[in-house]
């Protein structure tokens, strides 16, 4: 699935107290694609995965995901628009404290088919959290927690992954596996993934690296040859 | 307090202002009930006694036996002011045609009496020079319109002698026109009562004076005195002796002040305990919210005393905002009610006064409730460890498995959306508890208010459909005989007719006394059905004596106990036969052939009840049996009925004001708990939005959620709100009413909806909020 952002723009504030987070940004994201989007706190790379999301709306300019323009879909539209393409991951895990890892993955399986409960599963299996599916948030790590959130993201089995500063409140190890985890999964599934950090090495696993300074992208390369990501070091 | 704190304390507030306002209004409704239940109590409490006072209530009542050696006694024993002999005779009326049982009571012609004076309300106290002046009590007058010039007719036993109205008087004895402790409820039509010299009294009654009334110094009750005095009395024959308290107008107006103040102690109770627990879960819920700024504070050199005051100021400023106005307005709806209700019960007497500890205290339990809502976060607050707090860290609930889930295992093949809900209920236990807690007492107080409509309508029913037959009462102009009865049969549209004696009684058993009336019935009455507590409906025994259940316990006597029964200065001994259930009066009854039997005479009959054929127009029945020369006066028992059931307007208003207080309680406690759930779950709402759940859906989780929580409380507050009612209505209980719980079962249906109807509109501000969540902004928070 296509993603193509043409002038887009979006605006915090009104009058004097107007802050531009993001200024006449043009991009172009291909399936299947694995982006970074680095930049420093402040320069819009959350904003822009929202954007993308349908979780926030553009000030000005048109986004299209496989040639729908987001602008243009009712809050219904969005809702569904999320619930069939998009799948989340966020720094801070948002797992619902009182469903277990199996119930957590399930509540998103059960938004798109019947059979949740043996889809979450399947996909527990493939993040290996299969033995620790019953256990509550409280009771996994924080990087099985970040594992769980990621499999509840791929259940419902969207084109597009978008990954908020991922490995942000993980520990240097299972931060490096959460990270071969996502590009292992997208890769099996032809997902298009952007992925915000601040971590400027974790460029080196994906197809493409995107700086954003002040909301302007600075900086667009490809990466021919990304490393794997159980090599990366930071 | 440190000034910025202050502004933060004030912004909080200002922010949060909608669980605020709960607060305040739940702590004003409560401090103001209070005062105006408390106040108007006290307000009640004075002019009753300065109505006693200013009057010379009769400190107690002497009737039958040798009255002139009595008044002798009692006008020298110490502690007696006044003893006065006076004449009493109840003997019927006749005003514009309409013949109804009177009393005619004797007064000094020429000068108020030194005990039980009247307050002339028009025209003129009594005349010795006009001995057939008379002077009218209020609601008598009132009803027939009786004016200074007036005349109306009275039965001297005789003739009808026609009286002239002097004037319109307020006595103390009548504010509520009760006939006797027995016959608590009257209508105007049925019963009236005027004063005349007493001279004009002894010659309408026939006899000579029958009764002493004695004010004690200073109109104070005085127990030893009593007794003593009772004493001298029963040995002299007396067939009636009692106290002011016991005196049936004041004794019922004694049960309506003890209402009063139990309602200045039930409810403020329950609203300042939900204000309190609303504050509870708002303050909680903001100092979990701010631990990274407790946290900032400490670390910046804050003591833990500074973060407690400031947090136990949340509770403050709605204690305070809520209490002072509360107070205020509880004072001045004090006066409203004590106006109104004196006005209402044409009280001589009304005191309206400013009683500056209502208005403190009020104020302090509304601060004290607040304050002490407030103590357990703030205590948290000033506890938090700066440094675990800065960082974020918050002590987050671990998730586990609903006993339901537990207990029934298809439960866990919900969808997960489902047992989230499930489980979200016991997620915050303290909080839950609490929102149950709301739920039961706004059941309480809607059981407790609805439940005396339901159980009023069942004792009417019980009292005038099952137990009296009757549809009215024909009173002779003398006692009549059996022949006499049966005449009444021969009249178009009587269908039955039975002979009734009734005789002032005095029951004597274990050194105890109870004076009431014994009704000597038909063998086999069908008029008047008697409910045995022991054996349901029975027939009137052939021998012993019925007693109303009261006397069990005032006289200390079992079944088949013998009882010494005093009538007109002949005493006999009979035994106990069956004890009745009835809801007004405490009566006895006897079989017409047992009464003879022990007479040794065949008795007469002072009245004589009746049953109407089908479809007979009561009116027009009613003017023919008047008109018949033996007939004194006709008490229809549909008028009494009717009459108690204009009166259920008033209680209808209660229920109504009732229902939406505790309606308004409910909301808040249910708005407040709602708010802070969602508040607290606001990062999961984000979440799952962003996941591609619709806002609806999310709406219909948590609207389950919170249905449960309130149904949990639903069956609990049904049987506390039972046990409430019952407790309620038995402290109401005494001789001159029996009330027992009955709740209807659509009741208990309407409350259970009224209260998931609330929990269900309570929630809408909540759920509105939902839509003005920010996804970007709350899935990006550590903790949301």
């Amino acid at each position: 699935m296509t993603i193509k952002l043409t002038e887009v723009w979006k605006t915090f504030g009104e009058g004097h107290t107007a802050v531009d987070a993001l200024r006449d940004i043009d991009l172009d994201g291909p399936q299947g694609e694995f982006s970074v989007i680095l930049g420093p706190s402040g320069s819009g790379k959350t904003t822009l995965l929202n954007l993308v999301g349908a979780i926030d709306d553009a000030t000005r300019g048109d986004i299209e995901v496989a040639g729908v323009n987001l602008a243009a879909l009712s809050v219904d539209e969005q809702v569904r628009y999320r619930r069939e393409n998009v799948g989340f991951v966020f720094q801070f895990f948002n797992l619902i404290p009182t469903l277990t890892a199996a119930e957590n993955v399930e509540l998103v399986a059960d938004l798109t088919s019947d059979n949740g409960a043996d889809r979450a599963a399947s996909v527990l299996e493939q993040v290996g959290l299969v033995d620790r599916m019953h256990h509550f948030p409280a009771e996994l790590s924080g990087g099985e927690q970040q594992r769980v959130a990621i499999a509840r993201a791929l259940v419902k089995q969207p084109p597009i992954l978008l990954c908020d500063e991922p490995t942000g409140e993980l520990d240097f190890e299972t931060g490096r596996m959460i990270l071969d985890l996502l590009r292992r999964v997208s890769r099996e599934s032809d997902q298009t993934v952007l992925l915000v950090t601040h971590n400027a090495a974790i460029g080196a696993m994906s197809d493409r690296v995107l700086r954003l300074r002040s909301g302007e992208i600075v900086e667009d390369t490809r990466n021919a040859d990304p490393i794997d990501a159980s090599a990366l070091t930071w | 307090m440190v000034k910025p704190l202050q502004h933060k304390l004030w912004r909080d507030v200002r922010r949060h202002r909608a669980q605020f306002i709960a607060i305040t209004l739940t702590m004003f409704l409560g401090v103001t009930i209070f005062g105006a239940t408390y106040d108007s109590f006290q307000n009640l409490t004075a002019s009753y006694e300065t109505t006693a006072t200013e009057y010379r209530f009769a400190s107690l009542t002497v009737a039958g036996g040798d009255v002139e050696a009595f008044a002798q006694a009692a006008a020298i024993e110490p502690g007696v002011e006044s003893a006065e002999l006076r004449t009493s005779t109840d003997i019927p009326f006749r005003v514009d045609g309409t013949k109804l049982l009177g009393r005619a009571i004797g007064l000094p012609a020429d000068d108020q009496p030194a005990v039980n004076q009247v307050e002339v309300l028009t025209g003129t106290y009594l005349d010795p020079a006009f001995p057939d002046g008379v002077l009218v009590e209020q609601h008598m007058a009132d009803h027939f319109s009786l004016r200074p010039g007036s005349t109306m007719d009275v039965f001297d036993g005789t003739v009808w002698r026609t009286t002239t109205v002097v004037g319109t008087i307020a006595s103390p004895e009548y504010i509520w026109t009760a006939r006797d402790r027995q016959n608590i409820i009257t209508t105007p039509d049925n019963f009236g009562v005027i004063f005349a010299a007493e001279q004009t009294v002894r010659e309408l009654a026939a006899t000579g004076p029958n009764e002493v009334v004695s004010y004690y110094a200073a109109g104070i009750e005085n127990e030893e005195l009593t007794a003593s005095l009772s004493a001298t009395a029963r040995s002299l024959g007396a067939t009636n002796v009692y106290t002011r308290a016991e005196q049936a107008s004041n004794a019922a107006l004694e049960e309506d002040l003890a209402g009063f103040e139990e309602m200045a102690i039930f409810f403020p109770i329950m609203f300042l305990l939900a204000a309190g627990m609303a504050a509870y879960v708002m303050i909680s819920r903001l100092v979990h919210a701010q631990r990274p700024h407790i946290g900032v504070l400490l670390a910046n050199g804050f003591t833990r005393r500074q973060v407690l005051r400031h947090y136990l100021g949340y509770g403050f400023i709605p204690g305070l905002i809520g209490s002072i106005p509360g107070a205020i307005a509880g004072v001045l709806l004090a006066r409203l009610i004590t106006r109104m209700y004196t006005e209402l019960l044409a009280i001589p007497v009304t005191i309206v006064q400013f009683y500056p500890a209502t208005l403190l205290g009020a104020v302090a339990f509304g601060l004290m409730a607040s304050l002490l809502a407030a103590l357990a976060p703030a205590l948290v607050a000033s506890r938090v460890l700066p440094a675990a707090a800065m960082r974020g860290e918050s002590p987050s609930g671990g998730g586990r498995r609903s006993m339901l889930e537990r207990m029934l295992p298809p439960v866990r093949k919900l969808p997960a959306a489902w047992k989230m809900a499930l489980r979200g209920v016991w997620r915050n236990p303290r909080r839950t508890v609490y929102t149950v807690i709301g739920v039961v007492l706004s059941l309480m107080l809607v059981l407790v208010s609805w439940g005396m409509i339901d159980s009023i309508r069942h004792l009417m029913d019980r009292q005038f459909v099952q137990i009296q037959q009757e549809d009215a009462t024909v009173y002779f102009t003398e006692p009549a005989a059996a022949a006499d009865v049966a005449d009444l049969v021969k009249v178009d549209g009587v269908a039955r007719a039975e002979p009734s004696l009734t005789l002032p009684t005095s029951l004597e058993a274990n050194g105890n006394h109870y004076d009431t009336a014994l009704l000597v019935l038909a063998d086999g009455s069908q008029l008047h059905r008697l409910d045995s507590i022991d054996d349901g409906w029975i027939d009137l025994p052939s021998a012993g004596v019925v007693l109303g259940k009261a006397t069990r316990d005032l006289l200390a006597i079992e079944i088949g106990d013998p009882i010494t029964l005093a009538v007109g200065g002949t005493a006999f001994v009979e035994p106990v036969a069956a004890f009745v259930d009835e809801p007004l009066g405490t009566m006895a009854y006897m079989a017409r052939s047992r009464a003879e039997s022990l007479s040794g005479v065949e008795l007469p009959a002072t009245s004589a009840l009746i049953a109407y054929d089908e479809g007979v127009d009561p009116a027009e029945l009613r003017n023919t049996i008047t008109e018949l020369p033996q007939v004194a006066a006709f008490e229809d028992a549909n008028a009494i009925y009717d009459v108690m059931q204009r009166y259920m307007v008033l209680f209808y208003a209660f229920v109504g004001i009732m229902l939406t207080f505790g309606g308004a309680m409910a909301f808040a406690l249910i708005f407040n708990a709602m708010s802070v759930n969602i508040a607290e779950r606001t990062r999961e709402v984000a979440t799952l939005l962003a996941v591609g759940t619709d806002r609806r859906a999310i709406s219909r989780y948590i609207t389950a959620e919170n249905i449960m929580v309130a149904a949990i409380g639903i069956p609990i507050g049904l049987i506390v709100g039972h046990y409430s009612a019952a407790t309620a209505l038995a402290s109401f209980s005494s001789d001159l009413f029996s009330f027992d719980l009955f709740i209807e079962p659509t009741t208990y249906l309407w409350a259970t909806l009224a209260i998931l109807a609330v929990a269900l509109i309570s929630q809408i501000p909540g759920l509105r909020a939902i839509r003005r969540i920010s996804i970007p902004q709350i899935v990006k928070e550590r903790s949301a």
